[in-house]
């Protein structure tokens, strides 16, 4: 009886608390968002605009201080790029490690390497961030960027590669570190899901003589697709939302598209946390709704990348997927 | 009970739509309540210790927090009633925690502008110190170096790239600037120091004053292989860490610049003279303008006048509602304020030097007295 109301209740809570958290934000962000109109996705120029002169702007009949503007797209653009740099790294890597460690490596040493992915997985990312800003930024800058410029850099139509190749702060390293914070993420899940293909399946195929390489390609893998899509997308949806080691080793551009991989870049959420304060000294409160506006477009890509990736799994099958389908 | 049971999607969307109409009712409400204004305020200049023990609590810049933090025992031990618990959370949680009677004091390294005064017309900005900016820099065998504001909105908005530019040298005859990249360093957290650098590249630079302007944050132009940093102690390890680079940082970290083996750029003031931040310099810039200091208190001292001025100085702020909860806390707020401003009390020789900040001159004094006074129970 009593565990019954408990558990509405705690079923509930979710619910409630999502319902709380999106309306609170919609309402804090409708005066920025009514300012921006379409502008909010299409404008390059993220500006509080003059809080100190100038007479204050007008849009759609929202007061704003002088000059505001709320445009995403750069942002946007930031955190796309460097979301799906980092999966397009971590997801070739974490698959393949985790399948020679489950098919390959004895299970005692299996074990020992499973503790440190999950270690791996816990490390607080404000310590990725340091030690991108630290070690990896300097030394990709002095040694790994003109390396690159050097070599990709030197092919046609990949213009993306070319010098210069800046202080080490920028898409290619964002991209980087992030890809080591997603590789637990993908690498844990995909361990589960491959101690999950049915013994007798792999065996079956081995009598028929297939190396064990061809009894991944042919039966493992179609096995767990789906899964290790889902884990993907529960990857990317940590790229998107990571703050503070992206804040650390982004640099941070504000208002302009990144010209090469080695470019500063903006993320919504480094661009939340970094200015938020200032925002707060905007007396007439939009700039606090223009945060608040920037929330909800993260929130919106989130929830869209979530969808398309599901949309994609289901196409290619109809199978349940094991992991990442909450909402 | 039955519902819940038979059919429990009811019930979700019941809590749903009531989370939701809760959510919206808040949302319509103003997002902050004002205290409405006193036309006539009362001066009280009663300064002293309360009968029953007030807390002020503090929040907001993290300049100002370490010299508050070490003004704290010192004022409990000249008033016995009164504890002060200071911390930090930037300048914009000082101005609007303040705003919002969250905080009784809220530090800031800006003033007010024009749209918080009509926004929040109870707050007062009250100056408790003065503070100041250095240009730091990162050249091998370079111990010598002069800039203008000119010269670092330039640099800052991609125009000048190199430290042998003919514009830098000029300034600097007999100097063996080498022709490295410069890297410019900037903030990006929100910060004082880039609102009172801003403000000086504003003054000093149209084409600045006329695009990114000046604020906590700003809109910095795109500059190939600049770099970002977060706090002061940021700024100073990045400049260490990364040759031919350049920084602003705030005056109370100069001894780690210092030990960082960093430059100190002398600047160009408005009379035309290269001047480095000093108690001479810094004050001469504040005495220079006290006379035009509006009574809101809210005033600018970047590129004062004055042959020997320093250009990159700032009041330091304290944020503070007018009118108090009670007559208690109003005498506690007039006496830590008043006594935080006497050279023989907060504003010591010891603990300004702690932080490298600096007194307010007498002239100054005499006009934050009335404002200090205003701060009253109301009734």
């Amino acid at each position: 009886m009593t565990l019954r109301w408990v558990s509405l209740v705690a079923a509930l809570l979710p619910i409630l608390l999502l319902c709380v958290i999106v309306g609170t934000m919609v309402a804090s962000a409708k005066a920025a968002v009514i300012y921006a109109g379409l502008h909010l996705f299409t404008g390059a120029i993220f500006t509080f605009g003059n809080l100190y002169g100038g007479s204050p702007s007008v849009h759609n009949g929202v007061t704003a201080p002088h000059n505001a503007q709320y445009g995403a797209a750069t942002l946007l653009v930031g955190t796309l790029l460097t979301s799906v740099i980092a999966l397009a790294i971590a997801l070739p890597v974490a698959v393949g490690g985790v399948l020679m460690l489950t098919e390959r490596i004895p299970p005692r040493l299996q074990n020992g390497f499973s503790v440190f992915l999950e270690l791996l997985a816990g490390i607080p990312s404000v310590v990725y961030g340091i030690w991108g800003v630290l070690i990896l930024g300097p030394f990709f800058a002095l040694h790994f960027f003109p390396a690159l410029a050097n070599s990709l850099g030197r092919i046609p139509f990949l213009t993306w590669f070319r010098p210069p190749v800046g202080a080490g702060e920028g898409l290619l390293t964002a991209g980087l570190v992030l890809s080591v914070m997603v590789i637990p993420i993908i690498a844990a899940t995909t361990r589960d899901l491959l101690r999950s293909v049915p013994v007798l399946h792999k065996e079956g195929a081995l009598a028929l003589g297939m190396t064990p390489f061809e009894v991944v390609r042919v039966v493992t893998l179609p096995f767990v697709r789906n899964g290790i899509l889902a884990a993907a997308l529960l990857g990317w949806a940590r790229a998107l939302g990571e703050t503070m080691a992206v804040l650390l080793i982004s640099g941070n551009a504000l208002n302009q598209f990144p010209q090469s991989i080695y470019s500063p870049v903006g993320t919504i959420a480094a661009t939340i946390a970094a200015t938020l304060d200032g925002a707060l000294t905007d007396g007439t409160g939009m700039a606090v709704s223009a945060l608040g506006a920037l929330a909800l477009v993260l929130l919106l890509v989130t929830l869209l990348t979530n969808w398309a990736g599901r949309m994609i799994v289901r196409r290619s099958s109809g199978a349940a997927l094991p992991v990442g389908r909450g909402f | 009970m039955n519902i819940v049971a038979r059919r429990p999607w009811a019930a979700i969307v019941v809590a749903a739509v009531a989370a939701i109409a809760m959510v919206t009712a808040c949302g319509s409400q103003p997002s902050a309540k004002k205290p409405t204004p006193k036309p006539s305020p009362t001066i009280n200049d009663q300064v002293g210790n309360p009968a029953s023990s007030v807390t002020l609590s503090e929040a907001g810049s993290s300049l100002v927090e370490p010299y508050l933090a070490a003004l704290a025992p010192q004022l409990t031990s000249a008033y016995s009633n009164i504890t002060l618990t200071p911390s930090a959370g930037g300048s914009g949680v000082g101005i609007s925690d303040a705003a919002t009677n969250l905080i009784d004091l809220g530090g800031s390294d800006a003033y007010l502008s024009d749209s918080e005064m009509t926004q929040y017309p109870g707050l007062m900005n009250i100056p408790i110190a003065i503070s100041a900016q250095e240009i730091a820099y990162n050249l091998p065998g370079v111990s010598d170096l002069k800039l203008s504001g000119n010269i670092l909105a330039e640099i800052y908005q991609g125009k000048i790239t190199k430290w042998n530019d003919p514009a830098i040298a000029k300034l600097n005859s007999g100097v063996n600037l080498p022709s490295a990249t410069i890297v410019p360093i900037r903030r990006v957290d929100s910060s004082g120091d880039t609102f009172i650098f801003s403000s000086f590249l504003s003054a000093t630079n149209s084409a600045w004053n006329n695009g990114p302007a000046f604020g906590t944050t700003v809109t910095w132009p795109a500059v190939t292989g600049e770099l970002t940093a977060t706090g002061n102690p940021g700024m100073v390890q990045a400049a260490h860490a990364t040759p031919d680079s350049i920084a602003y940082i705030g005056i109370s970290v100069k001894s780690s610049i210092q030990s960082a083996g960093l430059g100190i750029a002398e600047l160009q003031n408005k009379a035309g003279k290269f001047v480095s931040a000093s108690q001479a310099t810094i004050t001469s810039a504040v005495t220079n303008s006290a006379q035009d200091i509006p009574s809101n208190l809210a005033q600018s001292l970047i590129y004062e006048p004055g042959a020997q001025s320093y250009p990159i100085v700032n009041y330091e702020y304290m944020m503070v509602q007018k009118q108090q909860k009670d007559a208690n806390t109003a005498l506690a707020i007039r006496t830590f304020l008043t006594w935080a401003v006497d050279s023989s009390g907060g504003a010591n020789a010891t603990n300004l030097a702690s932080v490298n900040f600096i007194a307010l001159p007498s002239n100054v004094l005499l006009k934050i007295k009335p404002a200090i006074g205003s701060i009253t129970s109301g009734s």
